[in-house]
Formats: C-alpha cells, sequence, structure tokens
C-alpha cells in the first residue's frame, strides 16, 4: 500500500475513534481540570497523531497505548467516587489560602503561589480589595475561589426582605421555525395552543426564530424580520393597574354616595382590594 | 355619567381582572402562585358580588337610568 492512502486510513478512522473516546471520557470542562487528566488528553492526543501520521507503524502498539490510557482513566475517575482516600490521593485536596480575612502565608508557600498570582486571581474574582475577601481557597483545578466579606456581597431580595415570585425556567418551544413537541408537552400545552399564540400577536410559524414559555405561561418570540415591532406580554402590568383602578373607583363611590349601608360595603371591598394588591405585587409586577 | 354606569364599569374591569388572574392560575407552573392566584379570584368574586347587589338597589332606586 501506498504510504499516502495508509495516512489517510489511518487518519479517518482514528478521527472517529478518538471522537468516539472523548464522549467516553466523559463532560469535563477542559481549562478546569485536574492536572492529571490534562496529562491523559495530551498524551491520548500525542498518541492518535503519531499513529495518524505513521510515526508509530505498528497500528496495535498504537491502539494498545490509547486503550490503557482510557481504561485507566475511566478506573480512575470510578475508584475516586468510591473512595474518599482515593479520591484526594489523586485529585489532591484544596488549599485555604485566605482565612478570617488573613493570608496564610504557609499554604501560600506550600503551593508555590506567589502574592502576586493570588492578587490576580482575586482581581477575577472582582475583589480588587484584600479587605473585602473572607474566604479564599484554592481548588484543585488551580482556580481560586473567593467568599467575600458579608457587608460586601451583592444584595439579593433576600436581605432587602423583598417577597418575589418562585420562578421555573423557562422552555424553549420554536426554535428556527419549528415546534419543539417535547418542550410543549412537558409545559401542558400543545401545538393548537402555540398557533392560536402566534395567530394573537400576528406572526407566521417560518419567521420565528425561537419561541420561550416563562414560568407564568407567557410566550416570548424573537423573529427573523427585526424591523416587525412585536408586542411583548404586558398582560400582568395590565392586571395590577385594572385593580388599582377599581380600588380608587371603591374610594371614590364610597366618599360620594350618602347611604350609609353602601359607604360601609364600598370602603370594605376596597380595602380588600388594597390587600389583593400587595398580595399580587411580587406575582404580577416582579 | 351616572352612578349606575360608573359602577359597572368598574364591575365590568373587575370581571375582566378576574378571568385573566384565572386563566394565569390554570397556566402557571409553580403551585404556590397558582394557590396565590386561586386566593385572588376568591377575593374578587366575593367584591363582584357587592357590587352586583349595589347595582340592584341602584336601578330599584333610579329606575329611569336602568339599562345604562
Amino acid at each position: 500500500m501506498q504510504l499516502w492512502m495508509q495516512v489517510l486510513i489511518r487518519s479517518l478512522s482514528l478521527f472517529i475513534l478518538i471522537i468516539f473516546l472523548a464522549r467516553i471520557l466523559g463532560k469535563r470542562n477542559i481549562a478546569r481540570v485536574p492536572p492529571y487528566r490534562f496529562i491523559i488528553y495530551h498524551v491520548l492526543a500525542i498518541i492518535a497523531a503519531l499513529i495518524s501520521v505513521n510515526v508509530i507503524p505498528n497500528l496495535v502498539n498504537g491502539l494498545i497505548a490509547i486503550g490503557v490510557w482510557v481504561i485507566f482513566s475511566i478506573a480512575v475517575d470510578y475508584l475516586s467516587m468510591k473512595s474518599k482516600w482515593f479520591h484526594d490521593l489523586i485529585h489532591g485536596k484544596e488549599t485555604v489560602l485566605i482565612k478570617h480575612g488573613k493570608i496564610m502565608e504557609e499554604n501560600l508557600q506550600k503551593e508555590r503561589l506567589t502574592g502576586e498570582e493570588l492578587l490576580r486571581e482575586l482581581r477575577y474574582k472582582d475583589a480588587f480589595n484584600l479587605a473585602d475577601v473572607e474566604f479564599a481557597v484554592l481548588e484543585n483545578t488551580g482556580d481560586i475561589n473567593v467568599f467575600l466579606k458579608s457587608d460586601k456581597k451583592p444584595v439579593t431580595p433576600h436581605d432587602l426582605s423583598i417577597k418575589v415570585a418562585p420562578q421555573a425556567e423557562p422552555q424553549t418551544v420554536i426554535l428556527d421555525g419549528n415546534i419543539l413537541n417535547e418542550p410543549l408537552a412537558s409545559l401542558g400545552l400543545n401545538r393548537e395552543w402555540l398557533c392560536i399564540q402566534l395567530e394573537n400577536m400576528g406572526v407566521s410559524l417560518d419567521n420565528v426564530f425561537l419561541g420561550q414559555v416563562d414560568s407564568s405561561g407567557d410566550l416570548y418570540l424573537d423573529l427573523f424580520d427585526d424591523a416587525i415591532e412585536l408586542p411583548q406580554p404586558k398582560v400582568k402590568e395590565m392586571v395590577y393597574a385594572n385593580i388599582e383602578k377599581s380600588q380608587a373607583n371603591l374610594m371614590t363611590f364610597a366618599l360620594e354616595t350618602e347611604d350609609k349601608e353602601a359607604k360601609a360595603m364600598y370602603t370594605k371591598n376596597a380595602e380588600k382590594l388594597k390587600e389583593l394588591m400587595e398580595k399580587l405585587e411580587p406575582y404580577l409586577l416582579r | 355619567m351616572t352612578v349606575v354606569s360608573q359602577v359597572k364599569q368598574t364591575l365590568a374591569s373587575l370581571k375582566g381582572v378576574q378571568g385573566t388572574l384565572r386563566l394565569y392560575s390554570t397556566q402557571t407552573r409553580d403551585k404556590e402562585t397558582e394557590s396565590v392566584f386561586l386566593e385572588a379570584l376568591e377575593t374578587t368574586e366575593a367584591i363582584i358580588q357587592d357590587l352586583e347587589k349595589r347595582i340592584q338597589v341602584l336601578e330599584f332606586q333610579e329606575p329611569q337610568y336602568k339599562g345604562n
């Protein structure tokens, strides 16, 4: 067989094999793997490349090498799942770099990290001021994670004691002009519902690039034709405004009427609506 | 605009609110939200009934405005 034919066939079959092996090796963020995994990926890549361009002429030897690296990699994964001791042996333990706002210099030295490197990593986490950091840890992937002092953390609705409505994840029901049946069914909706919604908004299905249903059941659309201004759902705000208006009307009636009984009825109901507004505000406006 | 027609308008807009709340109570996926909307439905229902009663009284007192 000619050399170029050999390279062609080897490359093609290795291409398929390597894609398949990458799937077996699992979903990992390549930029955030422990060092041993980084080495495994590179060894596999190099062996495959060498076989592919015929530097390793014996195909069997090459495949054995790939097999060993893949099998041991998976074995290490399983063992570290089963045994905490093994996990710590392979992955190492994370190192605390800052505790109670104080840098642990001996741990820094142990990891051979310089002060500059630590500060740079802290800046990545938006902690420019060391005084803001309560706790920082060096993960075994090499990332430094930062726990800010409680008065320097971003404000959440909980901190402001504001009640917000719980929200589930939105579901994508239209993609590239195609209706996705599975997410639609998981919402308990069907194609007819979607068609009616599209008709109400006055758009055709082929003009929709993306359609999402949020947890309250409202449909949000993005169209191919960006010139079309689409009214985005504002129904909840409208309901709230209507309740507010009715409440104001009832107050007016209470002031205008001379009938005592009617006055009492209007006032009572106006108060009820006021309470209702407070209760519904997180669900309708936030 | 007479008092009766003003009350009727308010009644109509409350009924509209009720309809939308009912829609949201069925299409929301969160149990807690659903119960809040259902509770709101009960409140609006009670107010609507009170207003309807009041409209009957008003129409009885001022039959000349009936149907307005």
